[in-house]
């Protein structure tokens, strides 16, 4: 089912509240089935919905509309509230040293989400360690010292050791150099009783500071009951949603916060040892609805470019030369597969092709080599390329006229999508504005 | 296994999930003096409303069943069946009894529990009996497993190799997950005690390589089976997916088994639509069947690919495999007892 239809038809029902002085209750039912239909189909808890749509149903209703703002604003406002109440605040943890145990269902992510922390407190500065305390699964360990090699932090693990807590023990003794250590753990699930009083025991004797609870962005109603045995085995405190790179919406992990009380601390969003980020309410919900989410893609933006990395306005002026794509290339590389950061983007109603977002890295990376081989008139000015130009750039950067060329395809796709973009000047404006605030109104330009 | 969703739809209980429709005569009701559910009547009001519409017949209409379906699809969702796949059963059911004319004497549970019973039923198809494919097929058959990360291939290829291997045939094992680290290491042990052989390069190597290579070993060594492990891969990664058409180009698959695990919610549609667009699966493997009594994955997956389910993975074990035959969730939910 078309995700983009259902958010369109989530927009529909918004449109028929605007301009509206007096809340009409068929609209709201609509909008709330329609919302129902967005929530349900993101895995959120059946329970949940119901409970979420009476609320803005009697809210929105009951409420006096308040002076100086029209029906639509109201009704958003009260079902951009009752989103964030369900989807929950971040989980708060500090950059001291301390302990953490992960804990999860089979294949949900933990261990790659263990090399991915302790990549993210190597970032902050912090000295860190793994212990690989899955003596389970073959190759757990091997994975996870793979995963510490590459970023060279020190890991511990004996996959010969039948005992849990003897790992976590010995790998505390190796391990008595670093602020923060992190515990991998062998997945498991609810009905497992023997492998839950496993770790019971490992969080006895470890006293973690945080139990985190590793989910996969596709586990659905599952979620609730799963969490529930978890929380009442070691207490959760957080929630790490993973694999959110997919088209899974991760509306289990908010079973999950429901059913422990916590909030989400990350979302793991890639393959790479850097694709997590800090949970962000807002984001979360847009991509539950399928909307686009500016705030995520700002604040990745700052973390990893300058301002003058990407001319965002002179490309949405118009002028989009062969030096900006280069820029954008750069940007991208820093920034992660470009398909994911337009998948942030307000922009449900564009049609973007896929293999204009497709690029792979290799495909990028080459595309740079082609382009420092052309002049800097070249760059600027991209029409000038004919064959001739073409067969010296290939040349000079070693590759095919024929990849030149694609070059240029890929370049004429990228001026032709931003076209695109500039028509949408609503959208356009208001997440311009947006940018320059830096923050986000309630739900996005809708 | 599938508890959930029987206890749920009350068909144990006999709960008449019909309300009111079966009372024609709500003022007749009020003269019986036994308190017994509706549609278990005594025979002394059963033979009142004979006498008064012998035979008479009773035509189901939209609004008599609205409440109901609507029931049944919160049960379906809340185990795990997708919501567009949830809404095409409940539609198909609605489809299939609005009016129809019941006898007057035929519960409505029972109405309702047939409809259900043949959806489903339909939907999840026959299985397939891979034993008897592989032996009325020119050796060595290959299959391909595939799938998003995290749903248990590697381990799904070891169980599968050692019930193959427990029924007579001989089983060779390529670790095609280059990518993920530990990968060939959890392949390589699992096939250590089962005692099977296994083709592996070095982590980062091109995986259509290593299959090509195990398909090789096979043809020489008259090997009954090749079972081609696979990294798992998102959908909408394009350059992986062209990544599996190499592979499949290479080593020519006679089988593509897709590996979902029962624990998936709605994703489970939109990523076995893509995998099915892409690569063309023959077979679906659910696995941990055990982490989720719902199941409502094998109903949505079977739908939405209506492609075979061939095993289904019920724990930790080597045994944990079972080939998947109908009866066994169909009896599931709508066994007595």
């Amino acid at each position: 089912m078309g995700l983009d239809t259902l958010s369109n038809s989530l927009k529909d029902a918004m449109k028929k509240l605007a301009g509206k002085t007096v809340i009409d209750r068929a609209a709201v039912d609509e909008l709330v089935r329609d919302l129902q239909r967005a929530l349900l189909s993101s895995d959120v808890n059946v329970k949940l919905v119901m409970e979420l749509s009476k609320q803005i149903k009697a809210r929105s209703l009951d409420e006096n509309l308040p002076k100086g703002i029209n029906a639509r604003e109201h009704v958003l406002r009260i079902v951009y509230q009752e989103l964030v109440n369900l989807v929950g605040k971040e989980a708060e943890f500090s950059l001291k040293p301390q302990k953490i145990l992960m804990a999860g269902l089979q294949g949900s992510g933990k261990t790659t989400t263990t090399g991915k922390l302790c990549r993210y407190f190597q970032r902050k500065g912090l000295k860190v360690g793994a212990i690989g305390a899955d003596n389970f699964r073959p190759g757990a360990y091997a994975q996870l010292e793979t995963l510490c090699k590459k970023i060279n932090v020190p890991s511990y693990g004996d996959p010969k050791e039948k005992d849990a807590v003897k790992i976590v023990k010995d790998g505390l003794a190796a391990l008595k150099d670093v602020d923060v250590v992190i515990v991998d753990t062998a997945g498991r699930h609810a009905l497992e009783d023997d492998l839950i009083d496993e770790i019971t025991e490992v969080n006895a004797y470890l006293k973690p500071d945080h139990r985190w609870l590793v989910i996969d962005a596709a586990l659905g109603q599952a979620a609730r009951d799963q969490a529930k045995r978890f929380h009442e085995a070691i207490g959760i405190d957080g929630v790490i949603v993973t694999k959110m790179d997919g088209t899974a919406k991760g509306g289990g992990a908010m079973s999950a916060v429901a059913e422990t009380q916590s909030g989400i601390v990350f979302i793991g969003n890639g393959e790479t040892i850097d694709d997590l980020e800090r949970f962000d309410p807002n984001g979360f919900i847009s991509r539950l609805l399928g909307m686009g989410d500016l705030k995520a893609l700002v604040e990745k933006a700052e973390e990893s470019i300058n301002a003058e990395d990407v001319d965002v306005n002179a490309m949405l002026r118009g002028k989009f030369t062969l030096n900006d794509m280069y820029k954008q290339l750069e940007a991208v590389q820093k920034m992660g597969p470009l398909k994911q950061v337009l998948s942030m983007l307000p922009m449900g109603n564009l049609n973007v092709p896929s293999d204009a977002l497709d690029g792979t890295a290799d495909k990028m990376k080459k595309f740079r080599i082609i382009m420092d081989s052309m002049t800097p008139q070249e760059l600027d000015e991209p029409a000038l390329i004919n064959t001739s130009r073409m067969m010296r750039v290939a040349k000079g950067s070693g590759s095919s006229v024929e990849e030149v060329r694609d070059l240029i395809k890929y370049y004429k796709m990228m001026q032709k999508t931003l076209k695109g973009f500039r028509g949408n000047r609503m959208a356009m404006g208001k997440m311009m504005k947006q940018m320059q605030k830096g923050g986000m109104g309630p739900m996005g330009p809708m | 296994m599938f508890e959930g969703l029987k206890n749920k739809l009350g068909l144990g209980k006999k709960k008449n999930p019909i309300p009111e429709t079966e009372a024609p005569v709500p003022a007749a009701v009020e003269t019986i003096p036994s308190p017994q559910p509706e549609e278990k009547k005594a025979p002394g009001f059963l033979n009142k409303i004979k006498t008064l519409v012998v035979e008479h017949e009773f035509v189901l209409s939209e609004k008599d069943i609205e409440e109901s379906l609507f029931e049944l699809q919160m049960v379906l969702l809340e185990s795990d069946v997708a919501y567009p796949v949830a809404e095409a059963i409940t539609e198909h059911m609605k489809k299939e009894l609005v009016g129809t004319h019941r006898k007057l004497r035929e519960s409505a549970d029972d109405v309702v529990t047939d409809a259900l019973r043949h959806a489903i039923e339909k939907v999840l198809g026959e299985g397939f009996d891979l034993v008897s494919y592989i032996k009325n097929h020119e050796k060595p058959v290959k299959i391909l497993f595939t799938g998003v990360n995290g749903t248990g291939k590697t381990t799904s290829v070891a169980k599968i190799a050692h019930y193959l291997q427990s029924q007579g045939l001989s089983v060779v094992v390529g670790a095609g997950d280059t990518f993920r680290a530990g990968a060939i290491e959890q392949i390589r042990v699992h096939c250590e005690r089962l005692g099977i052989k296994l083709i592996a390069h070095q982590e980062g190597a091109d995986p259509s390589a290593v299959l090509y290579d195990t398909v090789e070993y096979a043809k020489a060594h008259k090997t009954d089976v090749v079972l081609a492990d696979s990294a798992g891969r998102f959908h909408n990664r394009v350059n992986l997916m062209n990544q599996l058409e190499k592979i499949k180009r290479v080593m020519k698959p006679d089988l593509v088994f897709y590996v979902d695990e029962a624990v998936a919610g709605n994703d489970a549609v939109i990523r076995a639509e893509e995998f099915e667009k892409t690569v063309s699966t023959d077979g679906v493997i659910l696995t941990k069947v055990d982490m989720d009594p719902k199941g409502g994955a094998a109903i949505s997956i079977a739908y939405t690919i209506g492609k075979p389910l061939v095993f289904l993975g019920v724990g930790q074990g080597y045994d944990d495999m079972k080939p998947f035959t109908p009866s066994l969730i169909i009896d599931e939910i709508f066994g007595d007892d």
